[in-house]
């Protein structure tokens, strides 16, 4: 043991050379208004090269030059204050007013005299209750396809609703009234679309939730946490209420929160067959490896301009303060796909984030109340392309008995098509009201085949067992570019909610 | 072994502090801390620390070797995440001495173990990811200094309010002290007397040393002659009273004056040496000396501040429901209005708000106004408007699971000033209030008012009242005296008290209320 430790101390500084985040992605940190603590909740576009920051001390900033080179080019302008945490702000192209997510009301924001300060604040909608539990956060969207807002709400502490619609996404419709869209959410750190305006929330590890996961907001289903259930009465058009995980008689003498010798037993896997509202996450962001505290959702619609991973999401989290990758398929009508890291480093825990139509993602976000790396209290940051191609794992297709892994670079055939470059583990979360959960049922599958395809772009892995419900974790450690050079990241995470027929 | 076992308890129990050190501590709901920054113990002394998780995130409790960097350790564990998950986040590291298992939200968990031997301050931390940068605290090691020798007390009787000369005066009655520690040893006279202690306190080397002192009522401190701390005069034993002082090693002349007026009767002292802790030198233990353990302390205030424009601060505040709306008029008047209630909660004078509760940590409970003087002029807030042809009934309180039933908020505007205008519909009426303030209420002879204007238009439901005030007036003058705790009046014109309602038939038009202070 020593002396392999020995050895891979001398051989690190050969590796120096290898490629890093900062050489593809920079970041680049601004400079914030001295008179406030900009704990930024939340961002938008705004026309003219604008954004808007909500803040989780209330206040929303229009932030002119921000995309700039020239960082002395930023300026801040102190649109409104006082608002109760700004975790979702919204700028509408019709009325041109910015739209805010609060504690318990979305605000529309009007300067009526165009002094670039608010003077008309609206109540639009309101209508979810607050018990006075600092959990019960509300996080909003920017306006979808439909002209709605959607509200993600958290639930009173992590395990029941004390209040209507607590535990509940819902959409906020042009002419202000609600429709209850979505039961089944605990901990919502953000909210967001994907390139065809599909909806989706992040949900934190906790009960329910052996990790963080990215879950696909279709209307009318469960996303996995019963605490807010009580409240289907006040939503008949989402239909009857669903059955409870672990039924009663499936727990025998043992309370749901009791501990279980041998483990959990239930899966989500399994609880789909039962629940038919129950729509599992599309991805979990594995805990302590992708994240602990999953918040913004950013799609690249730029076209090319943050490099080659178009269309595809990234995820930010509140306390690694980073940023992953998540590429998503459709299989038998489910969203579900591959989480890679993508770029770490940043000054704060990350809670807002937007990228422009240029392609420059705008994060920000604090380390209050639950920590984060970075070691600012506080961030505002730029996270741009430098132009230069990493060699990464680009897509990973679900195949009958395996994957498909395409590149954004050709391969080195030799070591893309040696089984020794690749391992594979698979394993799920017990679907339990206890808190978090350990990583379970794990399998170590056999990689039988790679075969790299004649163009070098793509790998075909067959992997024997792949497993319904189970995370699928590929290491990709000897897989080389045509250059030779290693991956920029050597590690995805597949969420296999369904096996495709072909 | 057997044998062995009863020897090590034999001496343990022989051997002086020996006793348990037990202490409770837990986790601060919400705010990524423990509720205890410091634990004082012996070296070699049986620790048992009961640790309650109190909040919704797993934490840990996790023990160091003196000079351990905590937040680094925990961050270490990250670089091989699969490794840390498997050990539930407790770092494979050698300084770890003692730790808790990692606790789910609210568990409990008791911890027992011996005190290190060797003197010093031993951090600890939880090491869940994230969390070691503010939950922190030391547990402080060390021996437990020399107590009084040859302790004499002289008894003397007098009616005073400060400290007399005890040198004038002649002992009622004089004694020893057989345990050396200060204490009133009463006969009959349990007020008006007072009591000289003397006795010797031998400094282990040259060196800073630090007293502390609290009385319940007046005391002094000499030490050679010298007074070190005075805390005279008629008082509780609130505060300890604390001074620095360097001496010479060995003996010295201890000297403390104690006088009792009336009441409870309270004495409390101590002395810290730079190698050994706070040792009482009295029997009776001061509250805020905990044995040993220094709890956390709350935030730096952060005082929103109102200039020339008026404030508002949207936010839990205590008395204003949870859809609280704050508004710092510059005059030193402020409001708090309640979106859920689409009424005036409170009026006070003085500082605006403090907004450290919620823009720290996360931001968790209802914060009370700054300044002073404020009132609830409907007790606990309710809609204004009600329907009833019994205006003195009881106005319908707030049901949680429910929205007061008719009522939309709408939102509010501000002028040049960032006044808001506040904007509700009650049934077919739309309702417009704002505020204004007039004199000073930064100064409690400032005359300070504050005069609200309620505008309704549309359609008033009959037999509609609208309630001002709930609770215990006087109709005087034309206006309405509160005779609660801080007292103040109430004027508007066709205003009827009826039982504990002060009400108006609720109609279209512009109504007026004047809230003033009583000076």
């Amino acid at each position: 043991m020593k002396r392999i430790l020995y050895l891979s101390l001398l051989c690190s500084p050969l590796f120096a050379a290898d490629p890093v985040e900062a050489d593809f992605y920079k970041i680049t940190t601004f400079e914030t208004p001295k008179e406030t603590a900009l704990e930024v909740g939340s961002i938008d576009l705004m026309p003219d090269g604008k954004l808007a920051l909500g803040t989780r001390r209330g206040e929303i900033w229009v932030v002119s030059g921000a995309g700039s080179d020239d960082t002395s080019n930023v300026s801040y302008k102190l649109f409104a204050s006082g608002m109760h945490e700004v975790l979702g702000i919204a700028y509408n192209p019709k009325d041109k007013n910015l739209y805010a997510t609060t504690r318990y009301e979305i605000t529309r924001l009007i300067d009526t005299d165009h002094d670039g300060r608010a003077d008309v604040f609206e109540n639009v909608n309101d209508s979810w209750g607050v018990s006075g539990d600092y959990h019960e956060y509300a996080i909003g969207s920017r306006f979808d396809k439909a002209g709605d807002l959607w509200v993600t709400l958290c639930l009173t502490g992590s395990f029941s609703s004390a209040v209507p619609f607590r535990g509940w996404a819902l959409r906020i419709k042009p002419n202000g009234t609600m429709v209850p869209t979505c039961s089944g959410i605990r901990s919502p750190g953000g909210i967001g679309f994907d390139a065809d305006g599909e909806v989706y929330y992040c949900d934190n590890q906790g009960p329910w939730h052996g990790a963080c996961t990215l879950q696909h907001l279709v209307p009318g289903t469960f996303q996995g946490h019963p605490g807010g259930n009580v409240w289907y009465d006040l939503a008949p058009n989402m239909g009857p209420r669903p059955i409870d995980p672990i039924p009663e008689a499936f727990q025998g003498d043992k309370g749901r929160k009791d501990k279980r010798e041998g483990g959990d037993p239930d899966r989500m896997v399994t609880e789909r067959e039962r629940i038919k509202q129950l729509l599992p996450p599309a991805v979990y962001l594995v805990h302590g490896k992708i994240g602990n505290s999953a918040s913004a959702i950013i799609c690249d619609l730029s076209e090319g301009k943050f490099g080659p991973f178009s269309k595809q999401l990234f995820v930010a989290d509140q306390s690694h303060s980073n940023l992953s990758r998540v590429y998503l398929e459709t299989v038998n009508g489910i969203k579900q796909g591959v989480v890679i890291p993508f770029r770490s480093g940043f000054a704060s825990g990350i809670i807002g984030g937007r990228m422009d139509e240029e392609g420059r993602v705008f994060v920000g976000g604090s380390d209050r109340g639950w920590g984060a790396r970075g070691g600012k209290p506080f961030c505002f940051e730029k996270c741009e392309w430098t132009g230069k191609t990493p060699f990464e794992v680009h897509e990973m297709h679900a195949k009958p008995d395996g994957f498909e892994v395409t590149f954004t670079q050709p391969v080195d055939p030799a070591s893309a098509g040696d089984l020794k470059s690749y391992s594979m583990r698979e394993f799920t979360y017990a679907y339990r009201e206890q808190y978090g959960g350990d990583e379970v049922s794990e399998i170590l599958p056999k990689i039988t085949a790679a075969t790299v395809a004649a163009d070098g772009k793509s790998v075909r892995l067959t992997i024997s067992p792949v497993t319904k419900g189970h995370i699928h974790e590929l290491h990709l450690d000897g897989v080389r570019s045509a250059e030779k050079l290693p991956l920029l990241h050597k590690v995805g995470y597949y969420t296999l909610n369904e096996i495709p027929a072909k | 072994m057997t044998r062995l076992l009863f020897a090590i308890l034999l001496a343990a129990a022989s051997a002086p502090g020996a006793e348990p050190a037990v202490f409770s501590l837990k986790t601060m709901t919400a705010q990524m801390k423990y509720d205890t920054a410091e634990m004082l113990v012996q070296p070699g002394q049986p620790v048992k620390i009961t640790f309650e998780n109190g909040d919704d995130l797993p934490h840990n409790l996790v023990f160091c070797q003196p000079g351990t960097d905590t937040a680094a350790m925990a961050m270490k564990q990250m670089e091989k995440p699969e490794e840390a998950l498997k050990r539930n986040w407790l770092p494979d590291d050698s300084r770890i001495w003692a730790h808790s298992k990692m606790l789910n939200p609210h568990e409990k968990e008791v911890l027992s173990f011996s005190a290190p031997e060797k003197p010093g301050n031993y951090p600890y931390v939880c090491t869940f990811p994230g969390h070691a940068l503010t939950m922190r605290g030391v547990l402080k090691v060390a021996p437990v200094g020399d107590t009084l020798h040859d302790l004499q007390f002289a008894l003397y009787l007098g009616n005073w309010q400060q400290l007399p000369d005890f040198s004038k005066l002649k002992p009622h009655r004089e004694g020893k002290i057989d345990d050396n520690l200060l204490q009133v040893k009463l006969d009959d006279y349990k007020n008006e007397f007072g009591v000289v202690f003397t006795g010797k306190l031998i400094a282990p080397k040259k060196g800073p040393y630090r007293f502390f002192l609290s009385s319940d009522d007046g005391s002094r401190l000499l030490i050679d002659g010298k007074e070190i701390i005075l805390y005279d005069g008629i008082h509780p034993a609130g505060d300890i009273k604390e001074q620095g002082l360097t001496l010479d090693k060995g003996e010295h002349e201890f000297r403390l004056e104690y006088f009792q007026g009336g009441g409870q009767i309270e004495l409390y002292a101590a002395w810290k040496g730079s190698d050994f802790q706070i040792t009482p030198l009295s029997k009776w233990l001061h509250p805020k000396w905990q044995g040993g353990t220094k709890k956390q302390k709350e935030f730096d205030p952060i005082p929103l501040v109102v200039k020339d424009e008026a404030v508002i601060y949207r936010n839990f505040i205590q008395g204003a429901g949870n859809r609280g709306i704050g508004v710092g008029y510059p005059g030193g008047v402020n409001i708090a209005w309640s979106a859920e209630s689409m009424n005036l909660a409170l009026i006070w004078r003085g500082a605006f708000m403090d907004a450290s509760k919620h823009w720290n940590s996360r931001g968790g409970g209802h914060e009370k106004p700054l300044g002073y003087d404020a009132l609830m002029p409907t007790g606990e807030v309710t809609p204004a408007f009600f329907v009833t042809d019994k205006p003195e009934a009881e106005w319908p309180k707030w049901d949680k699971a429910k929205r007061y039933e008719g009522f939309h908020w709408l939102g509010y505007s501000l002028d040049a000033k960032r006044s808001p205008t506040f904007r509700y519909s009650w049934q077919g009426a739309e309702i417009e209030e704002s505020f204004a303030v007039e004199g000073d209420g930064n100064k409690p002879e400032g005359n300070a008012k504050l005069i609200r204007t309620i505008k309704v238009a549309g359609k008033v439901p009959a037999d509609a009242w609208y309630r001002i005030g709930s609770g215990s007036f006087e109709s005087k003058d034309g206006s309405f005296f509160s005779k609660g705790q801080i007292p103040y009046r109430i004027t508007v014109s066709d205003a009827q008290l009826a039982g504990q309602n002060l009400v108006v038939p609720a109609k279209r038009g512009t109504m007026t209320i004047t809230y003033q202070w009583a000076q």
